[in-house]
């Protein structure tokens, strides 16, 4: 098949998106079905034909979706409708819109953490919240994600720095 | 202008703590939060409201209740039932905002009851959960429930609030991302920012019409 002319080309905008909780694992394929539920969901297959989105890339907690021009306000109302992804419970936090996937790549870059947990740091300490015990999951400045001790219901639980106490 | 989430749930109801939804809120684009049993303090600049949510009593225990919160200084929310829970609620003092309105049957909420609202100045609240959760049929419902209250809304002018319902930070959205959803039930951008301002109108008491100068 021959390469499209680019004036005969569709035009397309790029999403970079922010995967919450951070840490989280993503599969890109997976994360492809669920957008697409999405949309198809809230728009129905006709307007989700016209905004053919896409997953291009997923890296360092981010995704970047691809879709057509004119259709990212649909695209953004429906990720916004997002809730999970397989099971994992997830939330899509829109950074910005793009012509280029590389510009949103220097925004990938330049959004590193503030305070990322590091192989030795507190992550390994326990800390007390309610009457339970917890471990740091991950630390982003003043946001703790904390997970529960224990075997079972090892419940995920979103904290701050100040609410945390040493056991 | 505050703009503010009519109602979130942190822990013990949900998995975050109250100041790291306070967080999120300011990183969301909100000045304030109406936080449901917490009490009331400002974190990070985020002023965090106590909410009261009273539901599933009937009409007598609302009473006593809406009086042991009035006291408190809190916002007041009372669940929507059927159409006469709906009128009594709404002429009662104290109360602020009805929701889940998109729960209550078909004629909960008819124009005598948003004449009511408007006249005590009591706000109705749009559950954006009901747009963000749902799914077929359950959304459709909520979708057509809203639109039917904003007809109310363009005719009598009461107060709406909105709010996410969020027990967690993951189903907290920012301002942008609420207009948008806001758009589906045919809300534009000053309808938005007038709801997002709705707990304000509801908290501060009305001014007088009519000013007795000695």
């Amino acid at each position: 098949m021959t390469v499209r002319p680019p004036t005969l080309r569709e035009k397309r905008r790029y999403l970079l998106v922010r995967v919450e909780p951070a840490g989280t694992a993503i599969d890109q394929k997976e994360l492809y079905y669920a957008i697409a539920d999405a949309v198809t969901s809230l728009w129905g297959d006709a307007i989700a034909a016209v905004i053919s989105q896409a997953v291009v890339a997923a890296e360092e907690g981010h995704v970047v979706i691809r879709c057509r021009r004119g259709s990212e306000k649909e695209l953004v109302i429906a990720l916004s409708t997002m809730t999970a992804c397989r099971d994992t419970r997830i939330a899509l936090r829109i950074i910005a819109a793009s012509g280029t996937i590389e510009s949103l790549r220097e925004r990938i870059r330049d959004a590193q953490p503030e305070d990322p947990v590091g192989p030795g740091e507190p992550a390994e300490q326990e800390y007390c919240f309610g009457k339970n015990v917890y471990a740091i999951g991950n630390c982003n400045g003043q946001k703790v994600d904390v997970i529960e001790k224990g075997f079972k219901n090892a419940h995920r639980l979103f904290l701050t720095r100040e609410d945390l106490e040493k056991p | 202008m505050k703009i503010t989430d009519a109602a979130v749930y942190p822990y013990p109801n949900g998995d975050s703590s109250v100041r790291r939804m306070a967080l999120e809120a300011k990183a969301l684009g909100f000045d304030s939060i109406v936080a449901v049993d917490t009490p009331p303090q400002t974190y990070e600049g985020i002023e965090i409201v106590r909410g009261v949510l009273i539901q599933d009593v009937p009409m007598r225990d609302v009473i006593g209740k809406v009086k042991q919160a009035r006291e408190s200084h809190a916002i007041v929310s009372v669940h929507a039932k059927d159409n006469g829970f709906n009128r009594a609620v709404i002429g009662l003092k104290g109360v602020q905002i009805l929701r889940g309105i998109q729960h209550a049957d078909k004629l909960a909420f008819d124009h005598v009851t948003a004449k009511m609202a408007a006249d005590n100045c009591v706000a109705i609240d749009i559950d954006l959960s009901a747009l963000l959760a749902a799914r077929g049929v359950a959304r459709q419902r909520a979708i057509y429930r809203y639109r039917d209250v904003l007809i109310f809304e363009r005719r009598f002018e009461f107060p709406l609030t909105l709010s996410s319902s969020a027990r967690s930070v993951l189903d907290m959205r920012a301002v942008r991302e609420i207009s948008g959803l806001c758009s589906l039930i045919g809300m534009d951008m000053p309808d938005v920012e007038k709801a997002l301002a709705g707990v304000g109108t509801v908290s501060t008491p009305p001014v007088p019409a009519v000013r007795v100068i000695p």
